[in-house]
């Protein structure tokens, strides 16, 4: 059988883990809960917390705890926790490692590749990050797709007539619009766009801000400066927007907040939703251009479109509906669960990966245009820095393309190449994704030829190499070295500092502890054993039945030739059994 | 060398309809995540006759796949003397490098 490939949802505010059980979508609970909080922190004894835990933590101690670091991820950045750095892509590794541990103690063997999803405006350097961060958690990324093809994925499979869907995808950080072309069982992206910073967690920062100035009006107060009081309004402004989505008004009431003068301020506050659209009521309109841009890409108009399909929890908001709606004509479908809905696209990609028979197959673009820098002209006039677009925005992927260019100076040795993302005529404009420079050119009069290719594969992730004509001498990078600079052993020695953090866990509790083969296939034996006692004579069960309480006992032990030994004898009963 | 006409399976006579089925066909065949070196011939097939406009210039320089850096390295070639191109290798070169682009060129030489 071939290895399990797990789907990860991994996002701002939540993150799940899905795989393929008999051709059918699983998301896999944990302790009841599909959800698990994106909050890692570390309690006060040293020990890791992720989910649920963390999130109850960044209430008394903030500074201990980590929220919301997927807003973080390509930056070159770190976060302090419990007085540690860590990069964003080790925190959102300690996510990874735990959604893995639910995996394997779910099918009860290890797991190492998956496929994770990351926003389909995520840039070159979010990806690369998101690509370490797997690296770090020790999964292999067998690919990364988009939020909106996953979720598109879920809806398009099983779908016989041809439609046209928008994926509206909203989720706590990061804001993706899709136009997908569903048909003779392809889900065809035509148009990607979006924004990623854009989602809830800026929504609950307006209902933030709004308490905040409350209480500077009431009691001249700063609350930014007390970081456990801002906790608690973060937690009160997100459960008033919850709250919101459902009633007319949310009550906010934190007691004992904050001290003035040794006495005690109560917040209470009520909050409407028609001001609370108000305050979002920009972020929507951006949303809604996106959507512009995105049918515009796949040369659509709202009437061309079949269906909406909403994705991520910040959809629930209801002014998002009601706005589809009046541009659309129609209501938008949320039939799966916003929140597990792009998991579960993953599980599925995950599965046709594996060689797994899937009735639905995957097209997807690139919503950037990638280019370089020229000399030429701008408005006119020469200009050092045209910018030259290579692979274009809404193309399929993979995709390579080379644009070739001359050196402009007699005996030039050495060129220059910087590659941008964005559609800017002045490349300077556009987002320097990475440089590097292309030496020892021969020494010959201007014209020497310069071929430059951009590669874009699956993953969305940009390779560059450049060729001398003449010589064939080439140049190559991926761009990730040159912004994140994380190198091979840099991404060594992180995944064993956050091993080294699980391991202080694992002695005291080890339900996170993945299996040894040997166990994993003794609790599989075990539960085939049992399924035998109906057909087994009298005398075969008893003989299993000693044999699996003899190897429960020696479960939790480290004796693995033992429990070997009892493996097999168990084996040889169930095999006589079956033939 | 195949035709994309032949690499989806239509007849050149096939509509806009019948060449985005025969893609999508090939495409549940051979999805980029099996195969991403079939996959692209396919893509690049269909995006050579999706539609009348890509049709009509694939007609007109109807050539096999040319070799841009070749073709380059003929035109600009510092060493050897210099050989103009034969008309054959011109609309290679027109065909190698996007219309649209060189229409731009002309365009934005002729209004500076």
């Amino acid at each position: 059988m071939n290895e399990i490939i797990i789907g990860i949802d991994l996002g701002t505010t939540n993150s799940e883990v899905a795989i393929v059980e008999n051709g059918k979508v699983h998301v896999i609970t944990d302790a009841g809960n599909k959800l698990l909080p994106s909050f890692v922190g570390i309690d006060d004894n040293g020990k890791i917390l992720v989910g649920e835990t963390a999130r109850n933590q960044y209430l008394i101690y903030p500074e201990r705890t980590i929220k919301s670091i997927k807003r973080l991820m390509g930056q070159d950045t770190q976060v302090l926790m419990a007085d540690k750095h860590y990069t964003p892509q080790e925190v959102s590794a300690i996510i990874l490692k735990r959604l893995k541990a639910i995996a394997e103690n779910y099918v009860g063997r290890s797991i190492s590749k998956a496929v994770i999803t990351v926003p389909a405006y995520f840039s070159d350097a979010q990806r690369q990050a998101t690509h370490e961060a797997g690296q770090i958690a020790g999964l292999e990324v067998v690919r990364m797709i988009n939020e909106p093809t996953a979720a598109a994925l879920v809806y398009g499979s099983g779908q016989h007539e041809s439609k046209r869907m928008l994926v509206y995808d909203l989720g706590g950080g990061t804001f993706d619009v899709s136009v997908v072309n569903v048909q003779a069982g392809v889900v065809e992206v035509l148009s990607s766009h979006g924004d990623n910073h854009l989602g809830g967690d800026d929504f609950d920062q307006q209902i933030i801000n709004h308490i905040q100035a409350h209480i500077q009006a009431q009691h001249g107060i700063d609350v930014a400066e007390h970081s456990k009081a801002m906790a608690r309004i973060t937690r009160a402004a997100e459960n008033a927007k919850l709250v919101l989505s459902d009633a007319p008004f949310a009550q906010i009431e934190e007691e004992y907040l904050l001290e003035q003068d040794g006495a005690p301020i109560h917040l209470t506050l009520e909050l409407s939703r028609l001001l609370y659209e108000d305050m979002i009521e920009d972020y929507i309109n951006a949303t809604m251009d996106a959507v512009h841009i995105a049918l515009k890409g796949a040369k659509l108009i709202a009437s061309d479109i079949d269906e909406i399909i909403l994705v991520g929890g910040s959809t629930r908001t209801p002014c998002v509906r009601e706005r589809l709606f009046d541009e659309f004509g129609f209501e938008p479908h949320s039939e799966v669960d916003p929140d597990l809905c792009v998991a579960m696209g993953a599980a599925t990609q995950a599965a046709m990966i594996n060689g797994q028979n899937v009735d639905t197959v995957l097209v997807d673009v690139t919503p950037y245009t990638y280019g370089t820098s020229a000399m030429g002209y701008l408005d006119g006039a020469p200009y050092p820095f045209q910018f030259i677009p290579i692979i274009h925005k809404n193309s399929v992927l993979p995709t390579r393309k080379s644009e070739a260019f001359m050196t402009f100076q007699d005996g030039q040795r050495v060129v220059d190449v910087t590659v941008y993302q964005g559609e800017d005529p002045d490349a300077l404009n556009n987002i320097e994704i990475g440089k590097f420079i292309v030496e020892d050119l021969q020494d010959v009069p201007a014209g020497n030829i310069i071929t430059l290719t951009l590669d874009l594969d699956l993953n969305g992730m940009l390779h560059v190499s450049a060729r001398e004509k003449a010589t064939g001498l080439e140049k190559s990078i991926t761009i990730n070295n040159v912004i994140s600079g994380f190198q091979e052993e840099e991404l060594a020695d992180a995944k064993q500092r956050i091993n080294g953090l699980f391991d202080q866990q694992s002695s005291d509790e080890n339900d996170a502890k993945p299996e040894s083969a040997t166990v994993a296939q003794a609790r599989k034996l075990i539960k085939k054993a049992e399924s035998l006692f109906d057909t087994a004579s009298a005398e075969d069960k008893e003989d299993m039945v000693d044999l699996i309480e003899t190897i429960t006992d020696f479960l939790d032990s480290s004796d693995e030739n033992a429990l070997q030994d009892l493996v097999s004898r168990l084996n040889d009963i169930i095999y006589y059994l079956e033939s | 060398m195949t035709s994309p006409y032949q690499t989806l399976g239509v007849s050149e006579q096939a509509t806009d309809a019948d060449i985005k089925q025969a893609y999508l066909q090939r495409v549940k065949e051979s999805p980029p995540d099996r195969d991403q070196q079939r996959f692209q011939l396919i893509q690049q097939a269909f995006e050579t006759i999706k539609d009348q406009d890509s049709r009509l210039r694939y007609g007109l320089f109807q050539l096999p796949e040319a070799d841009f850096d070749v073709l380059l390295d003929q035109a600009f070639r510092q060493t050897s003397a210099f050989k103009p191109l034969s008309a054959d290798q011109f609309c290679q070169l027109l065909k190698a490098v996007p219309v649209e682009k060189v229409l731009e060129s002309i365009l934005a030489s002729k209004s500076s």
